[in-house]
């Protein structure tokens, strides 16, 4: 989809300035400068709908770059495609003291294909330029006009998007028709918009905000939506290309995407049909048909973005898919949606934000144009499913953390309806492992371990099961810290149930695992999975946010050497906080040592105040897991 | 390296006729390798080059046009969908500028396949399916996805390049990433021209034979001979990427081409392109992107006049001048062997390529009367230079060589934080070539006597409550105190580069830190923090304890694999020693005295030191890590291994201090 690209691009531009300004650096107020690199000094954007198929987008911007960091932000990025048009692009840059040094214009910007590695084909393209000024600080000055064919969506106002930016002024004023009635959605923004009428009489709505501090980047930060300030506006009626529409709301908004981008896109070749209902002829259970047919989709397809047509939104029809064998989400969603037809089952076309590391959801009280990607929801009754259709090895009705846990929004035949998808609990998302070792005289260990992997988890081993067996052994031995690590055996199995389950089976030996001197013999007793501490911060501003729980198990057999006795401390730690647990044993009986270790974080949003307890939550688990094991010739 | 002359007007060895490369047929798949379940000779590979022929041609067009035409075909087989984004999709980027550009012909495309019921089915690739992006403004690319590909499936891929740059012969890459059970290219040259051609990579050619053809270009009343050479390699294996080798394509199989001479159909005049370096030196005295700016001396002198005019030492002005230059002109990340657009361009607009800057840098230093000389280089990533003959298209950087009483100094203005005589890792590889404009070019090694050096000293005294209080001293040397400053100054204040440092060492508090000589380039850059390190241990009240390695733990060795195929190739030699002073409260001891620890790898390559030492109540603990070299040969690999796994092994031995 497009839209991630366009937020993702268009986060930094912005707006003023006049000849009066003064971008002296020194009048910055000094407590913008703190973990600032660059400070917007003024920036003005104007969106301007002059028609259904004419609005004019003015950005207007001066930022002081600091230092050196601060270059990436002074780059200038403009992005356009057949739909956008650059009217004008000018700009010039001041030095410290605020006196004029340069002006640049269209032509010193470079024109360059925003193509991503992965796509096949986009027609999106930007002019970027990248002020060359050696002195810091400078200030850059620069004013932009875009021209959009389209009302389905506008550009967001987003002040203050990036780490490392703070603003000293930043303006957005949306100017239209008085008959051209727009829906807004203020994210964390202090104060409130100014409605009013322009000298020509037309209607404007105006947000200001003043002296933003730089944002820091915090470790386990809630997602951006929370914290980021932002204005959205939607249209109520709009055109695109030769579409032409109004939405309100989520359900209309979903019941226009059926209708106009989805509908008539479902046909398959009657060989396909045919063939389809001959592969599931004997099945009787709905699902178990569904299953068939995705497995059929996974198999025959594979994932290649292409973004053309009607921006990008509407997917390919099925029969192209058929015949060529790929396509983007969108494509690839219609066309498990038209096999599933086939055999009268109904599914969800549904938008989402896919991300790993961030669970961001369609915002549940304001419909506009939202999402990155598309996955299916088949609503079988009391056991709705989920499918992730750009994947060929994915179990029937796993999401994994791409897609898991969020809001999305399906586009039914009775329109858009908000829907939740699955979450995977502290409690499932395990890593479990049992392991017999045998520890030698010489330091040398041996043995057999077990691990499971269960929830999102079921992923971990994802990247290298398809690999040679020479590359899967180099990967693994990266994964563990363990020291002279060789592996004699691997065997990687999935269990693609809709539950699915990874199972990893080793076979291993390390030598000089234990260090032996002078009758003293030393090992480290977590010899698999050592946590690392989390970083220390000064003054947290966000609150903590994990927002995916998590369980580790461990059981560790150890036989030891013969003649040896204990001289540490066996270990013994046990924590409970709300935010997780942890446990570490170790029992010695004979020449056996057990070795069991339980970690759990559970997911949730924290104080800012929680995160020293995290902190030292963790660092508890490291020193356990840096336990060392020392005995003594008897 | 093989090299191979293509000589063309002398007579050449037939060797036989019927040895001509034959391209194999398009469209046609036999059941045997649809129904293929593994490849034999790599059985853990997901797809195989079938075949693969290749051949480039220099012809006339219709219209009297001088092109190379270069024309790939090739049939892969797929056992699963592992590399259906690598194989499947094909790129072909091509160049082009105002008056001239590459054309691609002919693309077609065809996937065999067995249908749900098992019947042979072939899809051919759609037309209009193949897109066209230009990426920028000389660059565009081809792009066209495989239809219908499925697990088992073949494609076979054929197209043509046709492109006016006869200096730009098309290269060869027998080697990829997954195996070929044969690769073939077939070079078509008439005598008007003459191609240097060099093998790179380990594998042998199993095919190389050469055929004339009489009289197969005619211009006008011009006419010659053209040479018809095959190279092939049979059962070429998967090439597999080694951690810390310089570039891949050092190792990978390949054909390169340069043009040696060029017969002018008009007149008939030769002219050498690179046959010998004072061709070279010559074209390039003459060359608009280089020595044209070297001659700039006047556009240099007004500028750096003011700089250097109270300056009596030579030395003091070529560092006014390297200073000046590092200010005036930003690096816009490009590497370049010349100046395009001319150094006047570059000094205006503040921001230029690696030839922008250095050649300005070279101009300027002799405009102030201080000998320097160019040398062109090839970046790490840009491969090793191939030293057989003289090739131009080999260099991808240029460098000052300043010659200053009877040092001299290696320069690149690229980055602001170098200082004086460094170069940056980029820079160190293989040789340079030195050129001036009254002297004929040599070759010098990269080489240079800078190295990472870091010294860390510390002096501590455990505390009563279990918290060992003092100062740590880090001094960053040479190329150490380089990349420092470049991570300091990825920070927007020292403060907060010292917070980011302390919230990685948990136990740490840093009471107070100061940094020395931040700004000046020419020294060891240094640390002082004083700091407060907690000891305790939580699961023995009675006992404290510490690491020394706490500030830069090495978890795993680094080098997995058993043995090596690819040198270990760091750039630099690296020294890293440091001193820990522990003071213990009279009422303590140290528990556990480490073992010293030594290992040397042979031949002075490198070793590993640690040493313990105690007087009453204080102990010493130092250890030295020292690699001697730059590159590690596969023979070396074993002991470098090893010595990383003494380091891991000493960095387990925790001081643990207890009550008497």
């Amino acid at each position: 989809m497009k839209r991630i690209t366009l937020i993702l691009c268009l986060l930094l531009p912005g707006i003023i300035s006049t000849a009066q300004n003064n971008y002296d650096a020194s009048l910055i107020p000094k407590d913008l400068l703190l973990y600032a690199s660059a400070v917007v000094r003024n920036e003005e954007v104007t969106t301007e709908v002059k028609d259904l198929d004419n609005v004019i987008h003015r950005v207007k911007r001066a930022i002081t770059v600091l230092n050196k960091n601060g270059d990436d932000i002074a780059h200038i990025v403009v992005r356009y495609d057949k739909n956008i048009v650059i009217k004008y692009i000018k700009g010039s840059s001041y030095n410290e003291f605020g006196k004029l040094i340069g002006k640049f214009g269209e032509r010193d910007f470079e024109d360059e294909s925003a193509i991503s590695n992965s796509s096949l084909f986009e027609d999106d393209r930007v002019k970027h330029y990248i002020p060359a000024i050696t002195q810091y600080p400078y200030t850059i000055e620069y004013e932009y006009e875009l021209k959009y064919k389209q009302t389905l969506y506008f550009e967001d106002w987003t002040p203050n998007p990036t780490t490392g930016l703070a603003v000293e002024k930043s303006s957005y004023v949306f100017i239209c028709n008085p008959d051209f009635n727009i829906r807004y959605k203020e994210l964390n923004f202090p104060v409130k918009v100014v409605t009013g009428n322009n000298k020509y009489g037309l209607k404007t709505y105006s947000w200001e905000i003043n002296n933003m501090k730089a944002i820091k980047d915090e470790p386990l930060s809630p997602e951006w939506n929370l914290y980021l300030t932002r204005v959205i506006v939607a249209p109520e009626k709009f055109a695109y290309g030769n579409i032409t529409g109004s939405f309100n709301n989520w359900k209309e908004m979903g019941k226009w995407e059926y209708d106009k981008l989805l509908s008539d896109r479902t046909d398959v070749p009657s060989q396909t049909a045919e063939y389809i209902k001959e592969l599931t002829a004997n099945i009787a259970d709905p699902k178990l048909k569904a299953k068939k047919i995705y497995e059929y989709m996974q198999q025959k397809t594979h994932y290649i973005s292409i973004q053309v047509g009607i921006g990008g939104f509407q997917p390919f029809l099925a029969s192209d898919v058929d015949k060529l064998n790929y396509g983007d989400c969108k494509a690839l969603v219609n066309y498990t949606r038209s096999l599933l037809k086939v055999v009268n089952i109904d599914s969800y076309y549904c938008l989402v934000y896919g991300n790993h590391k961030e669970k961001i959801s369609m915002l549940r009280d304001f419909a506009s144009m939202q999402g990155n990607h598309v996955i299916l929801c088949i609503p079988f009754k009391n056991d709705t499913t989920w499918l992730e259709c750009t994947s060929q090895t994915k179990p029937f009705g796993f999401l994994s953390d791409f897609t898991d846990d969020r809001i999305v929004l399906a586009c039914t035949p009775d329109g858009g309806k908000l829907m939740h998808t699955p979450k995977y609990t502290t409690e499932e998302n395990l890593e479990k492992r049992k392991a017999s070792f045998i520890i030698n005289d010489a330091g040398e260990l041996t043995g057999d371990m077990e691990t499971v992997f269960k929830g999102t988890d079921y992923d971990d081993r994802e990247w290298i099961i398809d690999d040679s067996p020479a590359e899967r052994v180099r990967d693994i031995k990266r994964i563990y810290p363990i020291n002279n690590l060789e592996i004699d055996k691997l065997v990687l199995k999935q269990d693609k149930s809709q539950r699915p389950v990874t199972t990893e089976d080793i076979k291993l030996s390390a030598r000089d695992y234990g260090s032996v001197s002078d009758g003293k013999f030393s090992f480290t007793l977590n010899s698999v999975k050592r946590r690392i501490g989390l970083y220390q911060t000064r003054n947290r501003v966000k609150p903590v946010n994990i927002n995916r729980g998590h369980t580790e198990e461990d059981e560790i057999t150890y036989t030891l050497p013969k003649g040896y006795h204990l001289v540490s401390d066996p270990l013994k730690v046990s924590i409970d906080k709300p935010f997780g647990n942890f446990t570490a044993v170790m029992t010695l009986s004979g020449d056996q040592l057990v070795y069991k270790r339980k970690l759990q974080i559970r997911d949730g949003t924290y104080s800012k105040d929680t995160y020293q307890d995290l902190v030292d939550f963790y660092q508890t688990v490291v020193d356990a897991d840096g336990y060392n094991v020392a005995l003594v010739k008897n | 390296m093989i090299t191979k002359n293509i000589t063309l007007f002398l007579t050449i060895l037939f060797i036989s006729i019927s040895a001509m490369a034959q391209d194999f047929p398009y469209g046609k798949v036999d059941n045997k390798a649809l129904e293929m379940k593994k490849y034999d000779k790599d059985t853990s590979a997901h797809a195989v080059v079938l075949q693969e022929y290749g051949s480039s041609r220099i012809a006339l067009t219709n219209d009297y046009d001088l092109r190379i035409t270069f024309e790939y075909h090739a049939k892969i087989k797929f056992f699963d969908n592992k590399e259906f984004d690598s194989q499947g999709t094909v790129v072909v980027p091509v160049y082009g500028n105002g008056n001239s550009y590459e054309d691609v012909q002919e693309i077609r495309g065809i996937t065999f396949y067995k249908d749900d019921n098992g019947l042979i089915q072939a899809a051919e690739l759609d037309p209009k399916k193949v897109f066209r992006v230009q990426d920028n403004k000389h660059w565009s690319t081809l792009k066209f996805a495989m239809p219908a590909l499925r697990s088992g499936c073949v494609i076979e891929i054929n197209y043509k390049v046709v492109s006016p740059y006869i200096y730009n012969f098309h290269s060869w890459n027998f080697q990829s990433n997954i195996p070929k059970v044969n690769s073939e290219y077939e070079v078509h040259i008439p005598g008007f021209w003459s191609y240097n051609a060099s093998l790179k990579g380990s594998l042998k050619l199993t095919k190389n034979s050469a055929t004339v053809e009489r009289k197969c270009f005619t211009f006008g009343i011009a006419n010659a001979d053209c040479s018809d050479i095959v190279y092939g390699i049979s059962d070429v294996p998967a090439f597999i990427e080694e951690d810390y080798m310089t570039a891949e394509k050092n190792f990978k199989s390949a054909i390169n081409f340069e043009l040696e001479e060029e017969t002018n159909l008009n007149n008939g005049a030769k002219t050498k392109y690179s046959k010998e370096w004072k061709d070279i030196d010559y074209l390039l005295k003459g060359d608009n992107s280089f020595g044209s700016q070297l001659k700039r001396k006047d556009l240099m002198k007004e500028r750096i006049m003011p700089l250097i005019v109270n300056k009596t030492d030579e030395l003091e002005k070529a560092s006014a001048i390297y200073t000046y230059i590092k200010n005036t002109i930003k690096w816009n990340e490009r590497n370049e062997a010349g100046s395009d657009d001319g150094i006047r361009k570059a000094l205006d607009n503040h921001t230029g390529s690696s030839g922008d800057i250095n050649l300005a840098l070279v101009t300027a230093l002799n405009s102030a009367g201080i000998r320097t000389e160019a040398v062109l280089l090839s970046t790490r990533a840009n491969g090793t230079l191939n030293n057989l003959y003289p090739n131009l298209f080999d260099f991808n950087y240029v460098i000052a060589k300043g010659n200053i009483g009877d040092k001299s100094y290696f320069l690149d203005a690229t980055d602001q934080l170098l200082p004086f005589g460094m170069l940056p890792l980029r820079c160190l590889n293989d040789k340079g070539r030195v050129f001036s404009l009254d002297k004929p070019s040599y070759w010098i090694d990269m080489i240079t006597e800078q190295r990472e050096k870091v010294i860390c000293n510390a002096e501590l005294t455990l505390q009563v409550n279990g918290k060992l209080k003092g100062t740590i001293t880090r001094f960053s040397i040479g190329y150490s105190s380089y990349l420092r400053r470049k991570e300091i100054k990825k920070f927007n204040t020292v403060d907060e580069y010292v917070e980011n440092f302390n919230s990685k060492l948990p136990k740490v508090k840093i009471l107070k830190s100061s940094i020395t000589n931040l700004d000046s380039l020419d020294m060891p850059l240094g640390e002082i923090y004083e700091i407060e390190l907690d000891a305790a241990d939580n699961l023995n009240h009675e006992h404290f304890k510490f690491n020394p390695f706490f500030m830069n733990w090495i978890t795993t060795n680094p080098f997995k694999l058993a043995e090596r195929d690819f040198p270990v190739d760091w750039g630099m030699p690296s020294d890293e020693r440091s001193v820990f002073i522990i003071h213990l409260p009279a009422q303590y001891i140290f528990e556990n005295p480490p073992q010293n620890m030594a290992f040397a790898m042979p031949n002075q390559g490198g070793k590993f030191l640690t040493s313990y030492d105690s007087r009453d109540n204080t102990f010493t603990f130092s250890n030295v890590t020292q690699f001697n070299k730059s590159v590690y040969g596969p023979e070396e690999y074993p002991y470098l291994k090893e010595l990383y796994n003494k380091i891991i092994l000493s960095e387990k031995n925790e001081m643990v201090f207890k009550k008497k």
